[in-house]
């Protein structure tokens, strides 16, 4: 009896745990030969394309310190690349612009409670990467692996090689400092104000402690003084990095007394309206005729907003549906009249006298909103928003509209005074604003019930996906102004933002059709059976599912908006890539110039559709779409 | 032909009529899935629609609410007949509540906010009073602590619970049920039932398709029995189960139970 072993349940054992076991972190050593040379075939594909990377480097290398790259062409050309022909006086408005649009990012991260931040492991990974990338320039620019093509480059200077070593053993030696030496990093989250505090304090100190020298371009002769960067470059920046850390934290303190639903609203509204007002108001500074202005456009914008909006609010009483839609018709067959005589020239439709521009948009804008009052009818309250909403348009759109009338006060060589990186992004902002609710109309008439939509949407998708872009750019650039009724023009980059658009926005169409059939048969049935119109339905259920789920191909095309903002050069638009390619090859001292331009230029694009490509994936995390 | 007030007792019989289908025929291309119905339903009364796969109950309570259109005959729900007029239309659904197989919450909305918008949207309430509203409903179903998630993080019988709140928060008088618990493992089963037995308590007017026999047993005023589009027997459930009367109802019963 005595040698029977009798289990008993042992309280001092652990109990079961229900957490997830850890994933193990692998060393790297041990990644390094899991992955990469775990069999004789995968040591041999490793070698190879490690070698074909390592030339591909090297060859990249030899054209940034050819001898024959002259890089002052880009460092005494950055104002040319960034604005082109915009005044250098002036300079100060684009300055104005970056900040604001600094202030609103910030803001917006703000709003959206966006605080990324980065686990210390995979920083330390990333910095030691980098010190060894940094670490293999500096070893192809000083010994060379001896045969070709992994000789050796010359023309790195002195400088900059001893200045890569440093910055190389640097971060080597922190990265692997922290991955050997700091406690389960991997646990560790860096806050992104540390971040963000040490990007910007790392910016400033290079501009006013690295001695990168200073060019000045003067009577067709570039004269090199040592020292820190041009003051002209230093203190506006300076300016800007001080602006991003601080909006950053206001942004957030904000948080506290607006309600979250309301400084989203407005920062989206910001992002729709704002830009248009810093390129017409801030950039163009128009020359307003103040007596003008009293006398016509405000009595004009107070008519049409009060007015309007009175209107509004009594269209928009439950009950009055079917009279909203009546007025709305007639007003629609009003503006529609208007357009026609200012078509065929004053007098000539019964005496009627054509009326300014303005009035016209605006009464059409006016039949749409009275169309759409039943929509938004409901309690005073919502009324009463609904309204607002409308003075608010009108507020907005007239001061717009007057600016763009009036003759600026920028002394310009040759206009457009948009010009450089300023016309790619400006281009490209545009064109996605106004291509994308264009796509979603579009791809909505495409899966239509009704026939006219499905037939004349599918016609235009149809039309535009088979004609390339450049043509569509040419057409628009030449005939538009041919199609539009007497009196009213339209300027050449303005023709070609049409254009653009309507390209756009056929793919755009595509894409959200995509996404719209994707959406189950039992959302429309359950929208139904609750008595949702068809027009709540598609606003409320059916698009924000669907443009969900096309977000990464949206991000896909808007990267590709941005970059093909480069053919507008072959139209007569001098944007970002014309300047590099031409403007500065063309120059006396620079004769010929075009290898370091055209590096920077692509240097430039790549960097934004990076950046775009990588806020995309996050945006996906975010909302648990895609991988 | 089966008379649409077969197996009525003298206190229903008395109660108004709430929907009238008159030789309803309806065809999908060649095949036609309803063959003549004649079917009244009363205030208040709980119906059961039973039958094999393929007999035309769903399609018949999916013409009920327009959710498909019937090319023959008449279907009057609340004094309302159902044409292709479409404020007809609007009004049957604003009285006419719908519970799916496959539940149809907004996934991209809370729990909240999916009972909450058709009250906010459709009936013009105030939000106030709409949460208000939703959060009782919630509870009478009885998943209150659910409100801010989204449908994704429930169970399958969570969410169909949340979907009975949704339909009620239009505050319809009638409710049809298409299969509401065949999508369901079984533990969940009885939890929704559960909610529905307490509706049908309250006086709701339900038709419920189905293949649950104990719900039907307990709860139905009238179990129709429906095959290839056609009302085969119509009685209340006791006779029902037990004294069959047709040779197909016998058939189905024994497969069945």
């Amino acid at each position: 009896m005595s040698d029977t072993q009798i289990l008993v349940a042992d309280d001092s054992e652990e109990p079961l745990t229900n957490t997830r076991p850890e994933i193990p972190i692998v060393a790297p050593r041990r990644w390094l030969k899991e992955n990469l040379f775990s069999s004789k075939s995968n040591t041999i594909q490793t070698f190879l394309f490690t070698g074909l990377m390592l030339s591909i480097v090297r060859w990249l290398l030899s054209l940034i310190f050819a001898e024959a790259s002259d890089w002052t062409s880009v460092t005494t050309n950055m104002r040319l690349l960034f604005g082109y022909n915009y005044p250098a006086e002036q300079f100060i408005r684009v300055w104005f612009c970056l900040g604001v649009i600094i202030v609103a990012a910030m803001f917006t991260m703000g709003a959206w409670n966006a605080k990324p931040d980065f686990s210390l492991r995979k920083m330390a990974i990333s910095t030691t990467a980098g010190g060894g990338f940094l670490a293999m320039i500096w070893f192809m620019c000083t010994v060379g692996f001896g045969f070709a093509p992994l000789q050796k480059v010359d023309g790195m200077p002195s400088g900059l090689r001893l200045g890569t070593f440093l910055l190389a053993a640097l971060l080597i030696a922190l990265g692997l400092g922290v991955l050997n030496f700091v406690h389960e990093p991997h646990k560790i989250w860096i806050k992104f104000t540390t971040v963000l505090y040490a990007f910007a304090g790392a910016v400033v100190a290079f501009l006013w402690l690295v001695p990168f020298g200073r060019y000045e371009f003067a009577d067709g002769e570039v004269i090199n003084e040592s020292g820190t960067v041009a003051t002209s470059t230093k203190v506006p920046w300076t300016y800007m990095m001080l602006l991003l850390v601080g909006a950053y934290f206001v942004g957030r303190w904000l948080r506290q007394f607006i309600p979250e639903g309301s400084y989203r609203m407005v920062m989206v509204i910001w992002w729709i309206v704002g830009p248009s007002f810093l390129i017409f108001h801030v950039l163009r500074d128009p020359a307003f005729d103040m007596g003008y202005v009293f006398r016509v456009d405000i009595p004009m914008a107070l008519a049409f907003g009060l007015g309007g909006g009175a209107l509004l609010y009594a269209l928009a009483k439950p009950g009055r549906g079917e009279l909203a839609r009546v007025v709305g018709a007639v007003l629609l067959f009003f503006a529609a009249y208007n357009w026609l005589t200012a078509g065929l020239g004053s007098g000539h439709l019964f005496g009627w006298e054509s009326m300014l521009q303005k009035a016209r948009i605006t009464f059409l804008m006016l039949s749409f909103a009275v169309l759409m009052a039943p929509t938004f009818s409901g309690e005073p309250a919502a009324r009463r928003r609904f309204a607002y909403g409308w003075i608010g348009f009108i507020a907005i759109s007239h001061w717009l509209i007057t600016g763009v009338n009036t003759p600026s006060t920028l002394d310009i060589a040759a206009p457009p005074f948009l010009g450089g990186f300023v016309l790619t992004v400006a281009i490209a902002y545009y064109v996605f604003l106004a291509s994308f609710p264009l796509g979603i109309l579009m791809a909505l008439a495409r899966t239509s019930k009704l026939p006219l939509f499905r037939v004349m949407s599918t016609v235009y998708i149809e039309f535009i996906r088979g004609i390339p872009l450049i043509t569509v750019l040419f057409f628009f650039s030449i005939m538009l102004n041919l199609f539009l009724p007497n009196g009213m023009t339209i300027s050449e980059l303005g023709a070609i933002f049409v254009g653009y658009t309507l390209f756009s926005g056929a793919y755009m169409a595509e894409n959200i059709r995509g996404g719209l059939q994707a959406i189950r048969k039992g959302q429309y049935e359950a929208s139904d059976s609750l008595g949702l119109t068809t027009v709540q339905r598609t606003l409320l259920i059916v698009l924000p599912q669907a443009l969900r789920v096309t977000i990464p191909n949206l991000v896909g095309q808007a990267i590709g908006t941005f970059k093909e903002t480069s053919l507008i050069a072959i139209v007569g638009g001098f944007d970002l890539l014309r300047i590099g390619n031409s403007t500065i090859p063309a120059q006396s001292v620079f004769q010929g110039q075009k290898r370091p331009a055209l590096l920077f230029v692509c240097f430039v694009y790549w960097v934004f559709a990076y950046s775009m490509s990588r806020a995309s994936r996050r945006l996906e995390t975010k909302l648990d779409v895609g991988d | 032909m089966i008379a649409p007030d077969t197996a009525l007792t003298p206190e229903m019989a008395a109660r108004d009529d709430i929907i009238i289908c008159r030789g309803v025929k309806k065809w999908f291309g060649d095949f036609q899935a309803l063959n003549g119905i004649d079917l009244v339903v009363k205030d208040r009364e709980v119906m059961v629609v039973l039958g094999p796969s393929g007999s035309g109950k769903s399609t018949l309570i999916r013409c009920i609410n327009r959710l498909e259109v019937h090319q023959e005959g008449d279907i009057i729900v609340d004094g309302i007949e159902l044409t292709n007029d479409l404020r007809n239309i609007d009004k049957v659904r604003s009285e006419v509540g719908m519970v799916f197989q496959s539940f149809n919450l907004f996934p991209h909305l809370t729990v909240l906010e999916n009972v909450t918008l058709a009250p906010i949207w459709v009936r013009k309430k105030p939000k106030a009073e709409a949460i208000d509203l939703a959060m009782a409903l919630l509870e009478r179903v009885g998943i209150p602590e659910q409100a801010e998630k989204f449908p994704g993080q429930l169970s399958g019988g969570q969410q169909q619970r949340v979907a009975i709140a949704r339909s009620l928060a239009m505050e319809p008088k009638i409710m049809l049920f298409d299969e509401p618990t065949s999508a369901l493992d079984p533990e969940m089963i009885s939890e929704v039932l559960d909610v529905m037995k307490v509706l049908a308590r309250e006086g709701m007017t339900m038709i419920v398709v189905t293949h649950e026999m104990g719900f039907a047993r307990e709860v139905a005023d009238r179990v129709v029995f429906m095959e290839e589009g056609a009302v085969v027997e119509i009685n209340q459930p006791e006779p029902f189960f037990t004294a069959p009367e047709s040779d197909r109802t016998k058939l189905f019963l024994s497969q069945i139970l």
